[in-house]
């Protein structure tokens, strides 16, 4: 009987979560009549494709998303380039104790803070670089918001890698870059590809920073597209929801790829600032 | 070969680690640093101009921030609190499965995954009072759902962006709670069972104060989000209808980037983020935990 109770009560919890979302799918592929059909039309429906055709061959929403594309990608680049080195050199070299940990914690203290803080001077720096409106803003943005993720990620996987191994390759003949190129390195990488999705998920879903460096149409990003859309035409239900779900689509694949990770990548903020 | 290794042990020793570090360091002390002290000074310059307190003054004073604070406490408050209970109830329900723990799971965190202006639109479509699925089904159901505007509303506008927020973020309790529930030694439990405690007990006294540490990572995660809470109420109601949902984040966001005024937006920030310091250090006192 308890146990009925838990999985009953699971089991609306689990409804719950994800009937929004499910919704959102549907309405992307109903044709209009059927959107508001009274009763709704839950599960059986003509399914079309009208609406994606419209938001994305006709529409601006391949332009979006090629930019969010670019940005997320090469951000997490910059941000694995410039951020590993810096994970491996505090996790291998000594430091005298109160600098590695003021350091650390310095770098994370900058994720800490709340961007509505850092978006006013921002804003007026970028404006005077003539730097608005243009992807490579919100590059350099995204790649200092994720840096403190991506060293505190590295760092926790480079402590696991004991230095004798690093020795021991290079008894074997392996120059210093070569014994990490070719021994650490690959010992890290599932903690390298799950610290690279954490960061292609944060650009890929970034709002805020997205919504006040690139107003123009050339250089919005998927989120701030959708969102210019919503307070425009509420009309177009159909049009908003497909570009929502394309828009989710790569994060919930992605998600699933570093469910292992979750946890730790959330408490170092991760998904959402 | 051996000589290659003592280098390595004695550049590992010396202050040879500051170039690994440099670019990473730099970068973000020029959009960290470099920024702060820059809004200082804007905070700082009155709007003709000039070095002035003015405002800082005016924010002690104007009624719409000091509302803006007021709304993003009793937001962060109810959304916090909520969450964390539901996130605590479906951790031990989800922990108590024998079966299915891995698709529960799964499902329960699609809505903090999803880009929150997704998740935004996705409770548009809901709320819609006359379209909506929400009102739909309250009309099947056999209520009047003619007053019943959600977000639309003066009255219910907040608490249906409060109840977005639990949707959305419930789950991350959930996960972090669920990660340190599997975390905590199985024996002492074992060993109050045996005493013959309660379920209750055993939760509160066994369990609850195992999972402190976690609680208190958990509450002060969300907590900090909360406080800078942005993106689905700017979807959702733009912080309108009027006053009713803005918060700090909106307000200060309205001021530079609708108003052009920003050396006030500069101050207002700067007073934000001393509340939300202030309260995350309440908050770690509270718990009693460092």
């Amino acid at each position: 009987m308890r146990r009925a109770f838990a999985y009953l009560g699971a089991s609306l919890a689990f409804v719950y979560a994800v009937a929004p979302v499910y919704w959102l799918l549907t309405i992307s592929l109903k044709r209009e009549v059927d959107q508001f059909a009274w009763p709704p039309k839950w599960f059986v429906f003509a399914p079309t494709f009208q609406h994606y055709l419209d938001a994305f061959a006709s529409g601006s929403f391949s332009r979006f998303f090629a930019n969010s594309v670019v940005v997320a990608t090469v951000s997490t680049l910059t941000a694995l380039a410039l951020g590993v080195p810096a994970a491996y050199g505090l996790a291998r070299f000594v430091w005298p104790k109160e600098w590695a940990q003021g350091l650390s914690f310095w770098v994370l203290s900058t994720r800490m803070l709340p961007p509505i803080v850092t978006i006013v001077p921002l804003f007026l720096m970028l404006r005077e670089l003539r730097l608005l409106n243009s992807l490579a803003a919100l590059v350099v943005v995204y790649t200092a918001f994720n840096l403190p993720f991506v060293i505190w990620m590295m760092r926790g996987f480079f402590a696991e890698v004991p230095k004798e191994l690093e020795e021991a390759a290079m008894l074997d003949g392996e120059s210093r870059m070569g014994a990490l190129w070719r021994i650490v390195l690959p010992i890290v990488r599932p903690g390298l590809a799950a610290t690279a999705v954490f960061c292609l998920i944060v650009g890929w879903n970034e709002f805020l920073f997205a919504l006040i460096l690139s107003q123009t149409e050339s250089a919005m990003t998927l989120p701030v597209g959708i969102a210019s859309r919503v307070t425009q035409y509420e009309i177009k239900w159909g049009a908003m929801s497909a570009a929502g779900v394309v828009a989710m689509l790569p994060v919930l694949v992605f998600a699933s790829a570093v469910q292992k990770h979750l946890v730790r990548g959330l408490s170092l903020g991760a998904v959402k600032g | 070969m051996t000589g290659r290794i003592a280098a390595f042990r004695a550049d590992l020793a010396s202050a040879r680690g500051i170039p690994w570090v440099a670019p990473a360091i730099g970068l973000l002390a020029a959009l960290s640093i470099y920024p702060l002290v820059f809004s200082v000074k804007v905070s700082l310059t009155a709007q003709a101009g000039g070095f002035s307190f003015e405002h800082y003054i005016r924010l002690l004073t104007d009624k719409f921030f000091l509302i803006s604070v007021w709304q993003t406490a009793l937001y962060s408050f109810f959304a916090l609190s909520i969450e964390f209970l539901l996130g605590l109830s479906l951790a031990l329900l989800v922990d108590s499965l024998a079966r299915g723990r891995a698709i529960f799971r799964a499902g329960l965190l699609v809505p903090m995954l999803l880009p929150p202006v997704v998740a935004a639109v996705a409770w548009r479509l809901i709320y819609n009072p006359q379209f909506g699925v929400l009102n739909g089904m309250l009309r099947m159901a056999g209520f009047d759902t003619s007053h019943l505007t959600w977000t639309s509303g003066e009255g219910a506008a907040m608490f249906s962006v409060i109840l977005v927020d639990i949707w959305e973020w419930t789950p991350f309790l959930f996960l972090l709670l669920s990660a340190g529930l599997q975390a905590i030694p199985q024996e002492p439990i074992e060993a109050a069972r045996i005493d013959g405690a309660s379920r209750w007990q055993i939760l509160w006294d066994v369990i609850l104060p195992l999972l402190k540490p976690t609680i208190a990572l958990a509450l002060l995660l969300r907590a900090m989000d909360l406080m800078r809470i942005f993106d689905q109420i700017f979807i959702l109601t733009q912080g309108g209808p009027g006053f009713a949902t803005e918060t700090v984040s909106l307000y200060i966001y309205r001021t530079a980037f609708r108003f052009y005024n920003f050396g006030y937006a500069a101050a207002m920030s700067f007073v934000g983020l001393a509340l939300t310091t202030v309260f995350a250090r309440g908050l770690l006192r509270f718990m009693r935990v460092q």
